[in-house]
């Protein structure tokens, strides 16, 4: 077993992570664009791991079963599903693997409803080391400004709802939210995330984003695939 | 009072749990089952509420648990967390609650057959301790120690041989006979080892089960009369072993190494230590 940092490996992973309405899942999308574009063998690799280990939390969470220890836990087992089904073989392969959602969420967000910060980068430890880990980082009020535009209120665990923070799902949210960019803010120097002011223009991001990126592919030019 | 092997669970009290946790450990067929069933009737006969409880019987992943090892579409990481899972959902809605209401808690495995099972699918050791310091040290961990040569009629002649019994997952070998007798002899050397680090008390599984039974009864009693507050031998061992007080202990690992690079800006941190050391028991990579 491999820890983090230690994976040798020849693909790119990029990976974005914030809180949501950061608009991070837009930026991911456009440099995917871009790549496939560049005739990169790009790959944009989704939460979608074992149908079971889905089914379990989907289950967990329809029924409010999770505590904050099985929610930690069932979260990891996917992600470590997606780990040795996916990411690793791909970037083995040479890809380059965009990842919307990292370790970073769960460290953010699992701290947030009291799990252990330390066993928290334990558990994770057979995580691949990001090539680039994002953050974008906005105030909270205008994420949730975001969100409210976008769709009608926020799900039970999106909110931290299981926390008893409130009764109200937007003052739950808030409350939440805020403690994950805490989180968030204490992992920029811990694990050198980039950070990307969400607030800018979305091309003015993408175009930080990109000329990173591009800095990082350089060195790899076997990656290209035919255009 | 009860503690944890060092990582406290959110809302997990630890104050008020006043019944006894007992764990019977030992690797596939030794007859654990027989003596659970057996400890079962005795301390309800004695008066003591019981739960017996076993590995992926938990309401939250077992049935997936199940279902996965059939298709045996799992990787190694993700099936040792799935089981991890398992446990954390069954301590803190079984084990946590049946001891604070006072019932003797007796439970198949526990989180060392865990990590005997993922140490020998080759999973980092310190890992494989560290993500499990979550778990109730118990008051008493029994293991039924039955050699290789024990355990091969017992398979053929009961069950016959399992396919994750015989670790089939794990070397490429169409003989599950073969298989059976690396995977056991593998998993028998990891539990050799972690029954010295947490201080189980080993019982001989080779004599009648009547005999083993009269050893556990004899064991189990001593837990259940030791006063509160005042530590059996056993109980003050196992509280060493993951404590780190012993010198022996494994350490919790620092954080994750994740902003040094070979090669880039060597910090001061005090993680750096911890990362060359990583490094230089690293072997090199196949």
């Amino acid at each position: 077993m491999k820890r983090y940092g230690e994976h040798r490996i020849p693909g790119r992973l990029f990976i974005v992570e914030g809180i949501d309405g950061s608009g991070k899942s837009t930026q991911l999308m456009l440099l995917h664009q871009w790549l496939k574009a560049e005739g990169y063998g790009v790959v944009f690799s989704e939460w979608n791991s074992s149908p079971l280990v889905k089914d379990t939390t989907k289950r967990g969470k329809k029924k409010q079963l999770l505590t904050p220890a099985t929610f930690s836990l069932i979260h990891a087992t996917d992600f470590s599903d997606r780990t040795e089904h996916n990411i690793i073989p791909l970037l083995k392969a040479g890809a380059v693997v965009l990842c919307d959602r990292y370790i970073f969420t769960a460290f953010a967000r699992d701290a947030s409803r009291g799990m252990d910060a330390v066993w928290l980068r334990e558990l994770y430890a057979f995580a691949v080391k990001p090539t680039i880990a994002f953050y974008f980082r906005v105030p909270l009020e205008v994420a949730m400004k975001r969100i409210n535009d976008a769709r009608a209120g926020f799900k039970f665990y999106e909110a931290g709802m299981d926390l008893g923070l409130s009764e109200d799902p937007d003052e739950s949210f808030r409350l939440f939210q805020g403690r994950i960019l805490e989180e968030y803010d204490k992992m920029i120097p811990e694990f050198g995330l980039t950070v990307i002011d969400a607030t800018l223009p979305i091309e003015a991001q993408q175009q930080q984003m990109r000329s990173l990126v591009l800095a990082k592919l350089t060195q790899a030019r076997q990656l290209r695939v035919a255009p | 009072m009860k503690e944890t092997y060092g990582v406290r669970l959110p809302g997990l009290r630890l104050d008020d749990l006043v019944g006894k946790l007992i764990v019977i450990e030992g690797t596939d067929g030794v007859g654990r089952s027989t003596q659970i069933h057996l400890l079962k009737e005795w301390l309800e006969q004695q008066g003591h509420a019981v739960l017996d409880t076993g590995l992926s019987r938990s309401g939250l992943v077992g049935k997936s648990i199940r279902r996965a090892k059939e298709g045996h579409t799992l990787g190694r990481i993700t099936l040792s967390l799935f089981y991890t899972t398992d446990f954390a959902d069954r301590l803190e809605n079984q084990i946590v609650p049946a001891l604070r209401a006072g019932f003797v808690v007796l439970t198949d495995r526990y989180i060392y057959s865990l990590m005997a099972r993922a140490m020998v699918r080759g999973l980092d050791p310190a890992w494989v301790r560290n993500i499990h310091r979550f778990a109730l040290k118990p008051d008493a961990v029994f293991y039924l120690r039955a050699s290789l040569e024990e355990l091969i009629p017992r398979a053929v002649f009961t069950r016959g041989f399992d396919y994750w019994e015989s670790g089939m997952d794990l070397y490429s070998t169409e003989d599950m006979y073969d298989s059976f007798r690396r995977y056991q002899t593998a998993l028998l050397e990891q539990f050799d080892q972690l029954a010295e680090e947490f201080h189980f008390r080993v019982i001989d599984a080779k004599p009648d089960p009547q005999v083993i039974f009269e050893q556990l009864r004899e064991g189990i009693l001593r837990v259940l009369v030791a006063p509160e507050g005042v530590k059996t031998e056993e109980a003050k061992a196992a509280t060493v072993a993951l404590t780190g007080t012993a010198t022996e202990a494994p350490k919790l690992e620092l954080p994750l190494v994740a902003v040094v690079e070979p090669g880039e800006q060597a910090s001061d941190r005090a993680g750096d230590s911890v990362v060359d050391r990583r490094k230089k028991a690293q072997s090199p990579a196949p």
